[in-house]
């Protein structure tokens, strides 16, 4: 069933869909939501051929409020970032915003986080990083690790405890 | 010689050593000296997605880390500089949430006060350093090499936040590599996404962006495939074979990181470039003189 199937019987939710404007005014002054649904945006979107990611459409369902239906949806995380559809929208609309803050609301509202975004943010929280130092292999495989490269020590938080503290504290807090 | 603290990231230090280990080498020779700090995180830009606030006092942390040292930023990793630009541009501008995050900032003791300049790789080498600086070192010219460039979609996009080249029509790279005698040379891929951000959850789907950009690289019939970025890089050298079983296609382009292709035209020795750690075919140029 696609997003548009999904949208056909849904009621607006003009609060969600207020919150979402108040946080992208708030985030970056020049973005509109003066949206004429040109689809230039759908034109240059590099999740779309692939991933049918529609960014157009996606600001026509803020614009009706249904926001809990994308929040349900998988296709808000196709999304790759990659800035095209802000960059050359002729109305200063910015899909990408949208879809960031999107995702942000599912996660918030306790959906499940797909794939590898919870062990990226479990390492964020314990080491600082969203990995750990790994040891790689060569072209002619080779271990090597930062030291035996003479790369000096890697940079992370040294207080981890306090550096965990801020960040719980922060987590909850909104845009 | 003017000085940065180097802002590593994530990515480049845990991984991608082969950029931070050119980048050390190179930008000494041009008179910029890097300077090591203690205490960096994330800059938030990989999971904002999962919250955006986050990323906002990650970056704005990490900057002001940086400031009490009164210095200005290297960042090397596109994304690392979106973020920090972001963030720097969002405090600066909006009073509430400067002192929002520079209240959580003060249980580390540290103040986000918007001082300090952030710069990537390309804005350094092509506007600070300059062209002719680096045309001066050009030891061992490279013949005419003729490569594709990259840039990274967080590199010149959104270009309100302030990005280091143009977002249709970047050129600085370019620029830089007709200066150590390289061959650069527009293709209409050039702007693709790498997908990189896609690994976290649809893994499959980035290697094919990668596959089919690498693809089209391969039948123009580039001697050559330059990046800046260490998750780019990561796609297409890293996963090269991976990524080319995607498209069905057998994958030989050679990969290098932008500094990686200086260090070797100023003559500095592979091993020191990290060369061996590209998994990518860079031995069929015969750059490196092991």
């Amino acid at each position: 069933m696609g997003i548009v199937d999904l949208t056909s019987m849904g009621e607006s939710q003009v609060k969600l869909r207020n919150e979402i404007n108040e946080r992208l005014s708030r985030l970056q002054d020049e973005i509109s939501d003066y949206c004429y649904q040109c689809a230039k945006c759908t034109s240059g979107c590099e999740a779309h051929k692939l991933l049918e990611l529609e960014p157009h459409k996606i600001v026509a369902l803020l614009k009706r409020g249904l926001i809990d239906e994308m929040i349900n949806s998988d296709v808000i995380w196709t999304c790759m970032s990659c800035f095209k559809c802000r960059e050359r929208c002729p109305q200063k609309v910015a899909p990408v915003e949208i879809l960031f803050a999107l995702k942000n609301m599912a996660v918030a509202s306790g959906k499940q986080i797909p794939g590898n975004y919870t062990a990226m943010l479990q390492s964020v929280l314990s080491i600082g990083l969203i990995q750990d130092v790994k040891s790689i292999t060569t072209r002619d495989n080779k271990t090597k690790s930062r030291s035996d490269l003479d790369l000096p020590e890697i940079s992370k938080p040294t207080d981890s405890t306090k550096f965990q503290m801020i960040l719980s504290k922060l987590a909850v807090e909104k845009v | 010689m003017k000085s940065y603290v180097l802002y590593p990231g994530c990515v480049m230090p845990t991984e991608q050593y082969a950029y931070e280990m050119s980048i050390r080498e190179v930008l000494p020779l041009l008179e910029i000296k890097l300077v090591d700090l203690k205490d960096f995180s994330c800059c938030g830009e990989p999971i904002k997605s999962v919250n955006q606030m986050l990323s906002l006092a990650l970056s704005a942390r990490n900057i002001a880390l940086a400031e009490k040292e009164g210095l200005d930023i290297f960042a090397p990793c596109p994304m690392c500089h979106l973020a920090l630009s972001e963030s720097k541009r969002i405090l600066d501008s909006d009073p509430a949430m400067n002192e929002k995050i520079n209240k959580f900032l003060a249980d580390e003791g540290l103040t986000y006060m918007g001082k300090s300049v952030i710069v990537n790789t390309l804005d350094l080498l092509h506007d600070i350093v300059g062209v002719e600086n680096i045309k001066k070192l050009a030891k061992k010219p490279l013949n005419e090499l003729k490569v594709a460039t990259h840039y990274g979609c967080h590199l010149i996009r959104p270009s309100e936040i302030g990005r280091p080249d143009d977002s249709e029509n970047p050129q600085k790279m370019e620029k830089i590599l007709e200066a150590i005698g390289a061959k650069p040379l527009d293709y209409p891929e050039k702007l693709d996404c790498c997908g990189g951000l896609l690994t976290a959850n649809l893994p499959e789907s980035a290697l094919t962006k990668t596959g089919q950009k690498l693809q089209k690289v391969q039948e123009q019939g580039f001697d050559a495939f330059i990046d800046t970025c260490p998750w780019c890089h990561r796609q297409y050298d890293s996963k090269q074979t991976k990524a080319g079983e995607t498209v069905a296609a057998k994958l030989e382009v050679p990969v290098f990181y932008l500094t990686q292709l200086l260090g070797l035209s100023f003559g500095i020795s592979s091993d020191k470039l990290g060369l061996d750690l590209n998994l990518s075919p860079v031995d069929k140029l015969n750059l490196g003189g092991k």
